[in-house]
């Protein structure tokens, strides 16, 4: 065996554990079927860097694929709102429009402005595409389906995806556009700004679940649809919404699209990027948009297990996906029902509500930590009714409001 | 603190007002019309029809036309070619011969027997020779299929609106092109036709005649088959 596949060379790899899945796999699958010349020189340590790297290979072939759905989903859902039909000529239904759109980019020219700082331009779309594509490293999008289940899962997603920030200020300044930096240095604002509330949120569900493990985290919520951390306390159940709205302008999207408003800075920072650069801005916007969704489900929406304890529905690989195409349709719903933000709002949203609210959050799961047990039935009934209270006496200011004052008739 | 909370519930509020009124336009139907594969203007009810007098591709009856050369002189944009000579003295390429128009959009084609200037003031009226059925296609398959092999038929007065008489042709027209994309559709060539023979469409006919070949937007109305044939005849009778 070479030196190299030694415990020292890999330490995070732990060959020895029993419960490497790649290591059974080459123990109890390959090597029996090898012919007995080749199995003399097999090793399992390197049939496991295999198998983890055909599996790896994998992994990036398919995930671009997601992109090539969403923007198709994107685009026929708008159409939608719109009353209209989307892209209907290429395939049956459009359904290949998104192909023929990639096709398209990959011919078309890729152009460098002469004045931009050249490296750095290069570089740019790599990095926001590999760390959009990182983050998909840790979430376990089924029971065994996680490509590395690390002990530190939500906190790598928290700091992987916010190198994104450093590729988009890369590409803004290496532009040498006037639309392209104003583009990037509002993403730094807002993405920097939106770190804040969207990591208190986390932390919220952390202090619950006392581990930062995303397979922790899922297994946690497995007693049925009220044992969803978004349940489990009232405080959770705002922290989610903080959440996944601070997590919609994470990525960039209506109402907080800022740094790409077209109608203000053409596209922000991607505005002098072109061919297949411009094409990996795109990938790992949506790429983004799908993974905090999925991390949203994760933490609050019982990841994939299911809504009855016991029972499969909406839960496993199937569920998974349906419930976080269910937070890309609502995050489609809202950028077609709000309009963009100014930039004052942007941050009063942000430093006046979601971080003083967030930190109420957390003071209030802290006391909620001390009162109640975990895993207490009382508090999850406690937690339900308080929401339940919560949502019907806001129905009900709504409808006296609706009542008090009718929506203004067209003449 | 009141006015703190009184905005964040503003806020929730007016954004599920939003998220309403756009939930409820996902489910609506389309208004898309998937134009070039879609015909039919009577399924959506957002597409209007096309109007009568709609001024679209000019199209010339050359059964009709004399050749005065009027179109040709008063175009604006000189989009329209005739070139043409009269027959040797003596010659025309038919007799003369009756347009029946019917109140249902029929014509036919052919000769009243008795005095065509009268005969709108009898109870019916008989051609014979028919040579030519316009209208309806469905009008058309039926008396196609009643296979009437005489070429005569009978009318009552009630279902025709108007007789036209077909003088003969003592006119060769070699050329008659116009070419639309020079046209600016003002209309005055169909104005100024005497036997206004000379029409735009106002129907999808006259809008969809795109193509990818400018020189395929030359429309040319002159048929020489039906010269030939009419000449065929002639020498048939002369013999």
């Amino acid at each position: 065996m070479p030196e190299i596949f030694s415990e020292g060379f890999f330490p995070n790899m732990n060959l020895q554990d029993e419960t490497n899945w790649a290591t059974d796999f080459v123990r109890d699958v390959i090597i029996p079927r090898l012919p007995e010349a080749v199995a003399g020189h097999f090793s399992v340590e390197l049939g496991t860097v295999l198998v983890m790297l055909v599996c790896a290979g994998i992994f990036v072939a398919v995930v671009p694929l997601l992109p090539l759905v969403l923007v198709l989903a994107e685009r026929k859902v708008a159409a939608r709102f719109q009353n209209r039909t989307g892209p209907m000529r290429v395939g049956p239904w459009g359904t290949l429009q998104t192909l023929a759109d990639g096709i398209k980019l990959i011919f078309k020219e890729d152009y460098i402005p002469p004045q931009g700082d050249k490296l750095l331009f290069l570089l740019a779309p790599y990095i926001i595409f590999a760390c959009s594509f990182a983050v998909f490293a840790a979430i376990p999008f089924g029971q065994n389906i996680l490509v590395s289940d690390f002990n530190i899962g939500i906190f790598y997603i928290m700091a992987i995806s916010s190198v994104i920030v450093m590729g988009v200020i890369m590409a803004g300044w290496s532009s040498n556009s006037k639309w392209s930096l104003l583009g990037s240095l509002r993403s730094a604002a807002q993405i920097v700004s939106y770190e804040i509330p969207l990591g208190l949120s986390i932390l919220t569900v952390v202090m619950l679940v006392e581990s930062l493990g995303m397979r922790d985290i899922v297994n946690s919520q497995s007693g049925g649809i009220f044992t969803w951390l978004i349940f489990r306390t009232p405080f959770t159940f705002i922290a989610f919404f903080i959440f996944f709205i601070s997590s919609i302008a994470e990525v960039n999207r209506t109402p907080f699209d800022l740094p790409e408003a077209e109608s203000e800075i053409v596209a922000g920072f991607h505005t002098e990027y072109s061919g297949m650069r411009f094409a990996l801005f795109f990938i790992a916007e949506y790429a983004n948009m799908f993974a905090v969704s999925a991390i949203a489900v994760t933490l609050f929406l019982g990841g994939y297990e299911g809504v009855l304890p016991g029972y499969d529905f909406l839960g496993g690989f199937p569920g998974f996906v349906i419930k976080t195409l269910g937070l890309v349709f609502l995050m489609m719903w809202l950028r077609w029902t709000l309009p963009r933000l100014r930039v004052d709002q942007l941050m009063n949203l942000c430093w006046k509500y979601f971080i003083p609210i967030s930190f109420f959050n957390i003071l209030g799961t802290g006391i909620w930590g001390l009162i109640f047990k975990k895993d207490d039935v009382w508090s999850i009934g406690i937690s339900c009714a308080i929401i339940y209270v919560g949502l019907i006496s806001a129905y009900a200011i709504a409808g006296r409001n609706l009542a008090r004052k009718p929506e203004p008739q067209p003449s | 603190m009141d006015k703190y909370i009184r905005n964040i519930y503003k806020g929730v509020y007016t954004v599920l007002v939003g998220m309403r009124v756009t939930i409820r336009q996902f489910f609506e139907p389309n208004v898309t019309h998937q134009y070039p594969y879609e015909h039919d203007f009577e399924k959506k009810q957002n597409v209007r029809e096309i109007p009568k007098g709609y001024r679209g591709q000019l199209y010339n009856r050359i059964e009709d036309c004399i050749g005065c050369k009027k179109c040709e002189l008063i175009c604006p944009v000189d989009c329209i070619m005739i070139t043409g000579d009269k027959l040797p003295k003596g010659e025309q390429l038919w007799d003369s011969m009756n347009v029946v128009h019917f109140k249902d959009g029929r014509e036919v084609i052919g000769i009243i027997e008795g005095d065509d200037k009268k005969i709108m003031s009898e109870d019916s009226m008989t051609i014979t020779n028919i040579t030519t059925r316009l209208g309806p296609q469905e009008v058309i398959d039926r008396l196609e299929s009643s296979g009437d092999e005489n070429r005569t038929e009978t009318f009552t007065t009630d279902e025709v609106s108007r007789v036209v008489t077909r003088n003969p042709v003592v006119f060769y027209l070699d050329q008659f092109d116009i070419d639309m994309s020079l046209c600016m559709y003002c209309g005055l060539c169909t104005e100024v036709c005497p036997t206004q023979c000379l029409v735009m469409k106002d129907s999808l006919e006259g809008i969809e005649y795109s193509s990818f070949d400018r020189t395929d937007l030359i429309f040319n109305f002159d048929k020489q088959e039906m010269y030939e044939k009419g000449e065929a005849e002639n020498t048939e009778a002369a013999d």
